[in-house]
């Protein structure tokens, strides 16, 4: 007689999730699938808007990554009245863009990835969070609170607001930054890039050292990568070109305005949210033993997509890495690992950038006047290549959206390494709190964040997994 | 090291948080208070007031961790617990169950377990301020629902009042938010 193991919703990710695991007679992994909800009824809402309030408006699909959203619809803006920005406009939204990444890894690492590690998955759930880190290690909690309001200090100093920003707009940026702004922000941003250092460091000397065997284990499954380059090859998440990398490290590059050549979407009846994979590649599988047109996105896609990274201390951080994993590395843990990489890089590209001169000029901004068009805006937010395609009216008022986000890109993979990982964990039936958790830690490596429209206070979260046999009786209940 | 910035909804001694999504009609609510406050010329001093949206956990998670935080957090949400729409009401965190307190859900906003740890932990006076919702639609669609944006002012007078009466009282005050709790 058949089981089904439920753990609903999946803790520590963004959203909710629900994952179902299917055991044969045996008590062997058959099959499993995650089922997200996504937000609906966006692209919809937003047809015969004048499509320079969607800079505005895109903030609110998102609490966790509203910066990225904003900028890739500013982009898709520029792109839609067919403007190049000024270079301070640009180097001012690629700052925003830098530091609210160092935020958000910083947050991933630590409150939502960090305890797996600093704790250990066997650890009780009790402990097993950022007060477990907290109390193991007082100091570091210190140093990332401080760098965390460093990071909300830098962006009110720029842009007036850190949540819901509004000063990326069609054509620049609205505001320029003052000298004096300039010298305040400035200190702040090599105190981050400090605080990265110190936390790359940290995590592989006393955590993913530790952990070797479970990296090399885990959700590990075989895809491609996707992410964005610049023209040399190296590491961009404001700018450039996709690249499309193959399992075996082959790829091709494209403009983002042409992701529909490269990029289907396939649907399956048991979950809403689509899955996106390589056209190009063959008919979309995620059978773990011949998968087919299935690729990544987020930290490790970059890190693997990459040829290297423009600031030496990230650069340096990736040729350790390959030494270590190979490239492309395709551990689903390393996403973990490649976060802090890409973490070192923001923080050396916000100093970068607060030293270029230019920085500071008054020419942030051109005009712009409505037509006619399409555009599409690109940029890497911290879950994945983020994509907004807009079309307009002769009136500027938008006719069509397409929006993909980060995770819907990571959407096959994530069932996949959950799929690998509960086949690997759970034999003749016998799982536990343990499995459970590391069945997890596959889903938490991805960083999802798998519904921005879910808000309701929900007095019953718990991670719940229920054992039901085929005819729908529930033989067990595990909860914590 | 820039060791004395500290965020003003961390160095504030009343912080409100309005909480909620403006894209899904009355899960609007907590914004709309925060906006309405905001839009207030003469807030009372030691008040922060922030529109936090859907990105409320960040800004718990700071709290949690910093060593200078707020005397007291009022959050202001919209809720569905079969009440009459637009009514405003004050659910008890000591209805939480145990089993959940350290599952740390994110984007659950906010997550019942992390104001727990906030109030019992840190020992801030943690209060929420709910609104009965009349609908929370399944898709986007902006506007809060007639009753809830009835309710919107007064639940602006009410933490006005409260913060106000804080302020007289100063800081050691143990019935704090006593309008609040009347409700």
């Amino acid at each position: 007689m058949g089981k089904t193991i439920t753990i609903s919703p999946v803790t520590r990710i963004e959203g909710h999730a629900k994952v179902t695991i299917y055991l044969d007679d045996s008590g062997n992994v058959a099959d499993t699938f995650v089922n997200v909800v996504e937000l609906r009824g966006f692209e919809q809402f937003v047809i015969g808007r004048p499509v320079e309030e969607m800079p505005r408006i895109v903030t609110s699909i998102c609490g966790v990554c509203p910066w990225h959203h904003h900028l890739a619809s500013a982009k898709a803006n520029d792109a839609v009245f067919g403007v190049e920005i000024p270079p301070a406009g640009r180097k001012l939204r690629e700052l925003c863009q830098n530091i609210a990444y160092c935020s958000d890894k910083i947050l991933h690492f630590f409150f939502l990835a960090g305890p797996d590690f600093v704790m250990g998955p066997d650890a009780d759930y009790s402990v097993r969070n950022v007060f477990g880190i907290l109390q193991a290690n007082p100091e570091v909690g210190k140093k990332v609170v401080h760098a965390r309001y460093l990071g909300t200090q830098m962006l009110n100093i720029i842009s007036g607001k850190s949540i819901h920003p509004v000063t990326a707009v069609p054509g620049g940026f609205s505001k320029p930054l003052l000298e004096e702004e300039r010298q305040k922000v400035l200190p702040m941003a090599i105190e981050v890039l400090e605080f990265a250092k110190f936390a790359i460091s940290f995590a592989k000397e006393n955590l993913f050292s530790k952990y070797l065997d479970a990296i090399n284990s885990l959700g590990v499954i075989e895809t491609g990568f996707l992410g964005l380059v610049a023209d040399d090859g190296s590491l961009e998440i404001y700018d450039g070109k996709l690249r499309l990398m193959k399992p075996d490290g082959s790829y091709e590059e494209f403009e983002p305005k042409d992701y529909t050549e490269y990029i289907g979407e396939h649907i399956e009846p048991w979950s809403y949210l689509k899955f996106p994979y390589a056209k190009k590649w063959g008919d979309f599988s995620m059978d773990l033993d011949s998968p087919s047109g299935i690729y990544r996105t987020n930290a490790l896609a970059r890190i693997n997509v990459c040829e290297k990274i423009a600031t030496p201390l990230a650069q340096a951080e990736l040729e350790e890495f390959r030494e270590k994993f190979g490239r492309p590395a395709q551990q689903t843990l390393l996403y973990n690992w490649a976060r802090l990489i890409e973490l070192v890089y923001a923080a050396e590209r916000a100093v970068e950038l607060l030293n270029d001169p230019e920085i500071t000029s008054k020419e942030t901004r051109v005009p712009v006047t409505p037509r006619a068009a399409r555009g599409v805006g690109c940029v890497e937010a911290p879950r994945g290549t983020l994509i907004h395609d807009y079309e307009t009216d002769e009136n500027g008022l938008v006719t069509n959206c397409n929006l993909i986000v980060g995770t819907t890109h990571n959407n096959a993979p994530i069932n996949m390494s959950v799929k690998q990982a509960a086949m690997s964990l759970i034999k003749d039936g016998k799982y536990d709190q343990g499995i459970l958790n590391r069945v997890e830690m596959a889903i938490r490596a991805y960083d999802p964040c798998l519904s921005c429209a879910t808000h309701a206070f929900d007095e019953t979260l718990s991670v719940k997994m229920d054992i039901v046999d085929a005819s729908g009786n529930v033989l067990a209940k595990l909860e914590n | 090291m820039i060791s004395d910035f500290i965020p003003e909804y961390c160095s504030s001694p009343i912080l409100v948080l309005g909480c909620g999504n403006i894209l899904f009609g009355d899960d609007g609510f907590g914004p709309a208070v925060a906006q309405s406050l905001l839009a207030k010329a003469d807030l009372p001093e030691g008040l922060c007031v922030i529109d936090a949206g859907t990105s409320v956990r960040e800004i718990l998670f700071d709290i949690t961790l910093s060593k200078t935080r707020p005397r007291r957090i009022i959050i202001v949400d919209a809720i569905d617990k079969g009440l009459k729409p637009g009514v405003l009401f004050r659910p008890s965190l000591k209805s939480v169950p145990l089993k959940k307190l350290d599952d740390f859900s994110m984007h659950q906003v906010p997550t019942s377990n992390l104001l727990y740890e906030l109030k019992e932990l840190c020992r801030l006076d943690v209060e929420l301020l709910a609104c009965q919702v009349q609908t929370i639609p399944g898709k986007v669609a902006p506007g809060l629902s007639p009753p809830v944006q009835d309710a919107v002012s007064r639940a602006v007078e009410m933490i006005l009042r409260a913060a106000s009466d804080d302020t007289h009282r100063g800081a050691n005050a143990q019935d704090q938010l006593s309008d609040l709790r009347r409700i």
